[in-house]
This record gives C-alpha cells, structure tokens and sequence, in this order.
C-alpha cells in the first residue's frame, strides 16, 4: 500500500513538473507562431491589399494552434461587431484567446499595440508597424529560448526529485 | 433599402432609416451623412432631415444628429477596416461599394508633394443611390441607327437628371441587341466606376453579356487602350471635356468606333460654351445629341437633336 502511495506521490509531482516545463518550451513555439501569422498579414496587406477581416481569415488558415484561432477569432469580431472599432475586435480576440496561450505580457502588449494601427493606415504605414512588431516579438522569442533552455530540463527534474523528496519525509 | 446598402449604415442609422417610409425610402436620391448633422435625405422633390422617430423635417434641428461614434463606424464598415485597401479610392474621394452604390468622401485632405494622398477624419459621406432603370433606352436607340452603324451620340444633362443611368441602360441595349439592332460589341471607360459600378473588377449592374468594363481608367488612355485590345464596336464612357479627350475620341472615330458620351450641361448653348466641346461640335463628331432634364420628373427626353442641332421627333417621357 505505502509503495503504491509513494508512486502515486512521485507521478504525480513529476507530471507538475513536466506541465511546468512545456510552458517553457511552448512559448517559444507560440511567439514563432505569431511571427509567421503576421509575416503572412504583411503579405495579405501590402502585396494582396486585401480587406482586413479577409486578411486574418487567410492567416487562421496558415497557422495553428491556439494562435491560428485568434486570428480566426479577430477575423470574425470584425465581420460581426457592426463597425467596432478594430483595436477593440482586435483586444477582444486577444483576451478571449490569451488565457489558453502560455505568452507572457511582453508579447501581448506588442499585438495591442499593432491592433491600433492595424488597418488604419496606407500599405507602406502597415508594412513599417507589422515588421516592427515582427522585430520585437523576436527578441521576446530569443528569451524564450534562452528561459527554455535554463528551465525546462530543470522544471522536469525538479518535479521528479520533488516527489521523491516528498515521499522521503512523509516516511 | 438595399441590403448591400444596409450592410455599411452602422446599427442606429440603419434602425433610423428602416423606420422611414417605404415609399420615401424607394424614391431616395441620396443620403448625406455629416458629423454632427442631421442626416439629410435627397428626394425627386428636395431635401428633408430625418427625425428620430423616422419621420421627416425640413427644419435640422429637428433631425436625429449623427456623432462621431457612428462615423468612426461607417468609416470602418465601409472600408472594412481596411483604409490601406482604399488608398486610391480615398485620393478619388469616393468609393464604390457592391450593390453599385457610390459614396462620396470628405474630410482633412492629406497632401504629399502637392498631391491629395488620402482623406482623413472623414466627416461626410454622401451615399449616392445607384438605380437601374432597364428599357429606358429602347424607346431613344431607333434615332441613334444610322445605316447599319450606331451613330456618335452626346448626352448633355445637368447633374442628377439620369445621365449615367441613360448612359448604362444604353450600353445594356446595345450589347444585348433589341428589335431595332443586333447585339453589338460594347466597351465602357468607367472612369468613375458609375455605368457598371464595379466592385473589385466585377460590374454590379447589368450591362449586357457583349461588354466590356474597364475600371476606373482615364478615359483618353482607356479609349485607346480598348480601340487596341478589345476591337469594340462602340465604346461608352461618361463626362468628357478635358482637351487629351478630343484627341482619343478623334482616334475612336477613325477607328470606326462608335461613340456614346456625356457632359454636363443644361442645354445646348450650355455646352457650345465649353471650348473642348466646342472643338469636338465644330469638327462633327457627334451625330445625336440628347439633352436630358426633369421636366417630367428625373431623366425626362427634353429633346433629340441631329448634327446641325435640327430637332429630331420628340420622345415622350421616359
């Protein structure tokens, strides 16, 4: 009986552990994911000039994941909201979706920021403001890694021998 | 109303002109729409400002104002949030939305080097109704056939009195063919997406299944584009004037291309007045012309006229 408990204890602390770590190692993925959906908006918006709601639509389709579905999600304020304005479709998505995204503040405050421009201006202005934003996010996404690296393996590591140091002093 | 129409009114100007009367509602010209302002309304008869309870005024303090959320709205639903898609359209200072309708734009002028880049902080939209009129032509088209050959024709018409309608519904005709002519090979220089209203190439209005539509091309180049790359048989384009005109016209003519045209004007002295018309009279380009009114009611026939201006049998009313 002690044994299974003590497994049960280690597993489960060792799962915690590892939950912990892909939050590391998603974020990363899901900044890159931004990227590519925004170098896709660029190229809907300067080359294809296409109408906004059309645009992210575009996006949705070429990117996955949680991501993917905020693009899809702006996409459809925008067509559904009766002219509201775009930053507040745009902060809407983002506040319906970042909660099921592992992205840090950093990140969410660089898309605010583009959602007020976002549409606002002429093709050459929205090309300068997505390649800005593109910029930043890379920098957030070099932390990313650089975080990844430091804390993942030590997150899944530290929860394993958190088990087992939990089942040492309960005996 | 429309539903292409309805589509860029935002939520409470389209609840306010819901509630207008049907009939007033299908007689609709224009809508003005200005920050801060009564919504104007541009009937056969005039103007009158829209109440809040739908009914209508002549007196604008009375009118249900419209504010600056509500333009922010329309701006948004009409470009669709998208104002890098309108660059063009916002340095014309109109736009062409599906359905044909056009919406005139006025606001802060942005200048780049001189030249007008962009409208912003759009503070009035004027939303011209675009309507159909099939068969209004048939009854003009016996005196515009020559022998086997359409003849050039000129629409002279003060604004607001059916001219582009006159204009469309003759390209329609022709290109379909009636009782009095084969289907012909029709070109339109759309210069400001009027006649076919096309929305993102696509006209739409009819305009017959022998047309061709060239979006919002100058027209002296677009003359010449079309007479080199779609051999037409008679070309359409709308309001000429400017001297580059006479010479593409001249180039169409010699093409033996047939030409149908408009200029604004009242009457025939009206346009004798202008110089480039002048010149285009004085060396006989035109074989028709057909002055346009509303005597009795938008889009009357006053008269037809032939080379030396001899009046051609009168049509009634369309």
């Amino acid at each position: 009986m002690k044994i299974i408990g003590a497994l049960i204890i280690i597993f489960s602390l060792t799962m915690i552990g590892f939950q912990a770590a892909s939050m590391f190692s998603n974020r990363p993925k899901e900044i890159r994911r931004i990227i590519i959906g925004l170098q896709v908006l660029e190229t809907e918006i300067c080359y294809g000039s296409t109408a906004l709601p059309q645009a992210l639509l575009h996006v949705a389709k070429r990117v996955r994941g949680n991501v993917g579905e905020l693009f899809y999600l702006a996409s459809g304020f925008l067509t559904h909201y009766d002219g509201l304005s775009t930053s507040d479709c745009w902060e809407m998505a983002i506040d319906k979706m970042w909660g099921k995204t592992v992205m840090k503040k950093p990140e969410k405050e660089i898309l605010l920021h583009l959602g007020k421009i976002l549409g606002q201006s002429d093709r050459s202005d929205q090309q300068k403001h997505i390649r800005l934003a593109v910029i930043n996010l890379q920098s957030e996404e070099e932390e990313a890694r650089n975080d990844q690296k430091k804390y993942e393996k030590m997150c899944k590591s530290l929860g394993f021998l958190g088990g087992i140091l939990a089942v040492i002093l309960i005996y | 109303m429309d539903t292409q129409l309805i589509a860029i009114l935002p939520g409470p100007i389209r609840h306010l002109l819901q509630g207008v009367a049907p009939n007033i509602q299908n007689q609709l010209e224009e809508i003005r729409i200005r920050r801060e302002q009564p919504i104007e309304l541009i009937l056969g008869q005039g103007s009158r400002f829209v109440c809040s309870n739908g009914e209508l005024t002549s007196h604008p303090a009375k009118g249900w104002k419209v504010n600056s959320l509500e333009m922010d709205k329309m701006t948004n639903l009409i470009s669709q949030h998208s104002l890098y898609a309108l660059e063009e359209e916002l340095k014309r200072g109109y736009v062409t939305i599906t359905g044909g309708h056009r919406i005139g734009i006025s606001g802060k002028a942005i200048l780049e080097k001189g030249e007008v880049r962009a409208i912003r902080d759009i503070s009035s939209f004027n939303i011209r109704i675009a309507r159909e009129m099939k068969g209004v032509a048939l009854p003009i088209i016996p005196y515009l056939l020559g022998q086997k050959k359409f003849l050039n024709t000129l629409i002279i018409s003060p604004p607001q009195c059916g001219k582009t309608t006159l204009l469309r519904d003759l390209a329609r005709t022709v290109s379909y063919g009636n009782v009095h002519m084969a289907g012909k090979k029709v070109a339109i220089v759309d210069e400001r997406s009027e006649i076919a209203g096309s929305v993102g190439g696509i006209p739409q209005r009819d305009v017959g299944p022998r047309t061709d539509v060239l979006d919002a091309c100058p027209k002296a180049e677009g003359i010449m584009m079309l007479i080199r790359s779609m051999s037409p048989e008679v070309i359409v384009c709308d309001e000429i004037g400017r001297p580059e005109d006479v010479v593409a016209i001249q180039e169409a003519l010699n093409a033996g291309v047939s030409l149908i045209t408009s200029v604004h004007g009242s009457n025939l002295a009206d346009i004798n007045r202008r110089p480039t018309i002048r010149q285009m009279i004085g060396q006989g380009m035109f074989h028709r012309y057909i002055l346009l009114g509303r005597s009795k009611g938008v889009g009357t026939v006053e008269g037809i006229y032939g080379e030396n201006f001899q009046s051609l049998e009168k049509v009634e009313s369309l």
